[in-house]
């Protein structure tokens, strides 16, 4: 079960046994309450049965007395009776034959009170006559003469009391209790008369008083009572026992509940510990690498935006993956560790630095507040050392040369992974401090503007052709022009493809560029009929159908101008297709273009060119051709390349001329063409005259 | 001889302490009740034809009982029996003459439905109760509530009768050793437990706290049909058993018996003697009697003199 639910079970019985816990209390409390007064008020009635017994006696010994107190107690009896038939006990269905046996106990309640009533009357009438009789037979005057008769009287008097005190009869059973006299005094007779007349009065009333005394002072009642105390009481104990029953599997639940919420505390308690543990081991994950125990990325990271004045070393292992590759996981593992280790011992005399495993082969050193060139030799010196160290693992002995960059320019890590990038690709060191000059990241950034310029450039008709002049140095006149695309800015300003075309080619951009070019050339070709017009395509392109079938279908679609439109291919570093640029360079001659190599002598420049193409025209590249006045090596190449392309039955050209003593020496030389900035500057049309002095 | 065996017997006798007891004297009364009760008893508006009050047959300024043989209610109906007194009724075992009534309460509902007195009924009393403004202001002092309850008038008539008991008789203030009876009541009095009339007339009320025959000696008038104590236990021993009368204010409450056929006080002792003892007493022994019950009479209760 879960923790939780049982935690809810828990508390759920806890609530429930409160609950019958209270409930047994009162339940008990009201039972036991109602109980005792119960057996209270019986106790009650008997003693008031008794009090009223003995008040019974005492009236029927004496003379007279106080029969108040007789009827106090007949109502203090019925008032008592009252409140039992009321007892609350009563009102339990388990009860029912205590109510049917008190019901037949007020009966015999009534019973005796009728008899008390009878009793008293009898007694009222017995005691009258005893009263008066004694006060007779003392003040009577005729007796004096007749002693016999007042011993007799006497006597009979003594009998008649006895048996009311005695409560028998046996001193008036046979006794004669009439008194005869033959005195003639008519005083004597009168006594004797009246005397017989009480005591036959007496005798003859004595047996029912002394039954009714008998009757009402033992009178069942009490065998009743004890009948329904006795009854009552086992009643009741069946009461006790299911209370008991009751207490006990309260206390049980109770008690398993208390268990329960022990083994809960337990179990909580455990799972404590174990969270604590956890929490430890996350704690320790969020900041430790696990397999080398070195700090790891995060804490970096954490540890950088505090930092105030940082310096990183960032260390990768060169060929890591060769070495998982070959050796296994486990080498691996066991080489980071090995290196760590490695890092740690050579750094322990430093100060304030702390090492970190950023994750794979990447580890870095943070220090606070370090010269860059101290941190830069630090560097040096861990290369070199690494490169030396022989790591053993297992049997396996291991060398390593590992990358590392310098940086304390923020942002820390991504200069110093670009710096390490530099590395690897450029791999003539294996120790970079990172420079702001290395950040490519601007260029990337210059490239994104780059491309929106184009865009709207390409969208805004902006992409315009310049044209700039080749003069033919042997007539001075100009024959040619070379579009070259510029891109113009909203200011009003134009960019070079220098600026714009690298980007330009990595998009689709390049595309609508090329084509632009061609249409608005041809469209100024058609103006300009004297001259012919050159556009540049790399070799690349003509692998990319798209713009070759382009360029063909708009040669195709100006038969009058295309004769005039010649190609300057552009060297590119990995041609495979020959082929293709070969059966284009053919479609091209059909419409009389003519086709150029551009900046030869630079570059790759790939003398199978012009085995395997029918190339017509080589341009020199620039960068010998402005060195020749100043430079033998250079003169000498100009003039092998022009030997070669005289050989070859094709024209040249010379680029960057720049200065009239170049273009003199050319025109000397035999060079057929030349081109740059001595005659013009590309323009944005072509001129009119094409006349120029040399 | 006699002079020896006197005492003899008189000692063979068992005689207990003292038997009568005297009226206790602390009121615990509400007085504001008793005395709305006291309006109540004297008004007729509580019979039909507003021609009975309570007072009518229990005059509370006498002896608290009828002077008239029967008594009249409603038009002039007679009733069944001497109207017993009202005074220290609260010491009655029982009320009534046959003892029907438990209790004050029980009593007072008697008379007011019975169609020989007052005629009435508890919804007509409550109506009548309640058109008065008087009543209606008094009701509220006393109870608290606006709307009058028959109940509560009841309640009202038996916190008055509480009221009406007549304490300090000469023969209480003997009883607590306050003064010395004359030799003549002392004698009359010592005739009276002699005679054996102690035997019933004993307690406070000297009466009142048993049933008992008229006539345990001599049958008295047996073909009368008053309401005795037969016509409660059906049982026709009891003929003429009645609860024993009290004897305070007997001076003041002729006639006497139920029947209200005796006008003297020493006539009354003269017949109890004959039909209780078998035997005429002497008109000494009478006279010395009736002198003893002249003592039973009592102060006017308290609540008389208030209003």
């Amino acid at each position: 079960m879960k923790l939780n639910r049982l935690l809810y079970l828990t508390f759920a019985v806890g609530i429930i046994s409160s609950i019958v816990l209270t409930y047994f209390y009162l339940l008990q409390r009201d039972f036991t309450k109602n109980h005792r007064e119960f057996l209270i008020s019986i106790s009650n009635l008997e003693n008031s049965q008794s009090d009223l017994n003995y008040l019974i006696l005492e009236n029927s010994l004496y003379a007279y007395q106080d029969q108040d107190k007789i009827s106090q107690s007949i109502q203090d009896l019925q008032d008592k009776y009252t409140k039992i038939e009321a007892s609350a006990i009563l009102k339990d269905k388990n009860y029912l034959s205590i109510r049917k046996n008190l019901e037949l106990f007020k009966e015999r309640l009534t019973k005796n009170f009728e008899n008390i009533e009878e009793f008293q009357m009898l007694n009222a009438g017995i005691k009258n006559s005893l009263v008066f009789l004694t006060r007779h037979v003392e003040s009577s005057v005729a007796l004096s003469e007749e002693k016999n008769i007042f011993i007799q009287a006497n006597q009979i008097l003594k009998h008649l009391n006895d048996a009311v005190k005695m409560q028998d009869l046996d001193y008036i059973n046979n006794l004669n209790v009439t008194l005869t006299s033959d005195s003639p005094n008519q005083q004597m007779q009168d006594f004797i008369n009246t005397f017989n007349a009480h005591a036959m009065y007496l005798v003859k009333r004595y047996p029912a008083f002394v039954t009714m005394t008998y009757k009402v002072t033992h009178s069942d009642i009490y065998l009743l009572m004890k009948k329904i105390r006795e009854e009552f009481s086992l009643l009741a104990l069946n009461d006790f026992k299911a209370l008991d029953i009751f207490a006990l599997i309260i206390f049980s639940v109770f008690l398993s509940s208390l268990l329960a919420i022990s083994i809960l505390f337990a179990k909580y308690l455990k799972e404590n510990k174990k969270l604590q543990e956890t929490t430890k081991s996350l704690e320790y994950s969020l900041t430790y690498d696990m397999l080398t125990g070195l700090y790891n990325r995060k804490m970096l990271e954490e540890d950088l935006s505090k930092s105030d004045f940082p310096h990183i070393l960032v260390i990768d292992i060169n060929g890591f993956k060769d070495i998982n590759d070959v050796y296994g996981n486990e080498v691996g593992n066991a080489l980071l560790q090995d290196l760590a280790q490695f890092l740690k011992s050579e750094l322990l005399h430093q100060a304030d630095f702390k090492i970190y495993r950023l994750g794979g082969d990447e580890f870095a050193i943070l220090f606070e507040d370090i010269d860059k060139k101290v941190a830069f030799n630090i560097a040096l010196s861990l290369e070199q050392k690494i490169m030396k160290h022989i790591f053993l693992i297992g049997k396996l002995e291991l060398n390593i040369t590992v990358s590392i960059a310098s940086n304390c320019i923020s942002p820390m890590l991504e200069n110093a992974d670009m710096a390490l990038k530099i590395i690897k690709k450029e791999q003539n060191k294996r120790v970079l401090a990172y420079k702001e000059s290395l950040n490519f990241k601007k260029s990337v950034q210059e490239n994104m503007e780059t491309l929106e310029q184009i865009k709207v450039a390409i969208q805004t008709d902006c992409i315009i052709p310049f044209f700039q002049p080749i003069v033919n140095l042997q007539s001075a006149k100009i024959e040619k022009y070379e579009a070259l695309v510029r891109l113009k800015l909203p200011n009003g300003s134009y960019l070079p493809p220098i600026k714009f075309l690298d980007t330009a080619k990595k998009s689709s951009y390049y595309y609508d560029i090329t084509k632009i070019m061609i249409e608005k050339t041809i469209k100024v070709a058609e103006q300009f009929p004297q001259y012919r017009f050159s556009i540049n395509v790399s070799m690349l392109d003509i692998l990319d159908d798209e713009i070759t079938s382009s360029l063909l279908s708009s040669l195709k679609n100006n038969l009058r101008v295309s004769s005039r439109i010649d190609i300057e291919l552009l060297e590119a570093e990995h041609l495979n297709d020959l082929e293709k640029v070969k059966e284009f360079v053919q479609e091209l001659h059909k419409y009389g273009s003519k086709i150029l190599i551009d900046d030869f002598g630079s570059g790759y420049s790939n003398f199978s060119y012009f085995s395997d193409l029918p190339i017509d025209i080589v341009k020199i590249d620039g960068s010998i051709v402005n060195e020749i006045t100043t430079n033998d090596r250079k003169l000498h190449m100009l003039k092998s390349i022009h030997q070669f392309s005289k050989g070859m039955d094709m024209q040249s050209v010379a680029e960057f001329v720049e200065t009239r003593e170049i273009a003199l020496l050319l025109r000397d030389i035999g060079v057929r063409y030349g081109q740059g900035y001595y005659f013009s500057k590309p323009l944005q049309m072509p001129l009119v005259s094409d006349e120029v002095i040399i | 001889m006699l002079k020896y065996l006197t005492p003899l017997l008189i000692i063979t006798i068992v005689y207990a302490s003292e038997p009568i007891s005297p009226i206790p004297l602390e009121r615990g009364v509400h007085i504001k009740k008793a005395l709305l009760g006291k309006e109540l008893f004297f008004d007729t508006m509580l019979s039909k034809d507003s021609s009975t009050a309570c007072v009518s047959c229990h005059d509370v300024s006498s002896g608290g009982a009828d002077a008239r043989v029967v008594s009249e209610g409603f038009e002039g109906k007679k009733g069944n029996i001497q109207a017993p007194t009202v005074f220290n009724a609260k010491y009655n075992f029982k009320q009534f003459w046959n003892g029907r009534a438990n209790n004050l309460l029980e009593q007072a509902d008697g008379p007011i439905n019975n169609p020989a007195e007052h005629n009435m009924n508890p919804k007509s009393i409550e109506e009548r109760l309640n058109a008065s403004a008087k009543y209606k202001q008094k009701f509220q002092e006393v109870y608290g509530t606006s709307k009058i309850e028959y109940q509560q008038a009841l309640e009202a008539i038996v916190e008055f009768e509480n009221a009406l008991t007549t304490p300090n008789s000469r023969f209480d203030k003997f009883l607590r050793n306050e003064l010395q009876l004359t030799s003549q009541e002392q004698e009359g009095y010592t005739i009276f437990k002699q005679l054996g009339c102690i035997t019933c007339h004993n307690g406070v009320n000297i009466g009142a706290n048993s049933f008992q025959k008229m006539g345990t000696f001599i049958e008295y008038n047996s073909n009368t049909s008053y309401p005795d104590r037969a016509e409660i236990t059906k049982n026709s021993e009891h003929k003429n058993v009645f609860k024993v009368p009290t004897l305070r204010n007997i001076t003041l409450t002729a006639p006497y018996f139920h029947d209200g056929s005796v006008k003297t006080l020493k006539e009354a002792v003269q017949v109890m003697s004959k039909y209780n003892l078998g035997q005429q007493i002497s008109e000494e022994e009478a006279d010395k009697i009736v002198l003893f019950l002249e003592t039973l009479k009592g102060e006017k209760p308290f609540v008389m003199d208030m209003f």
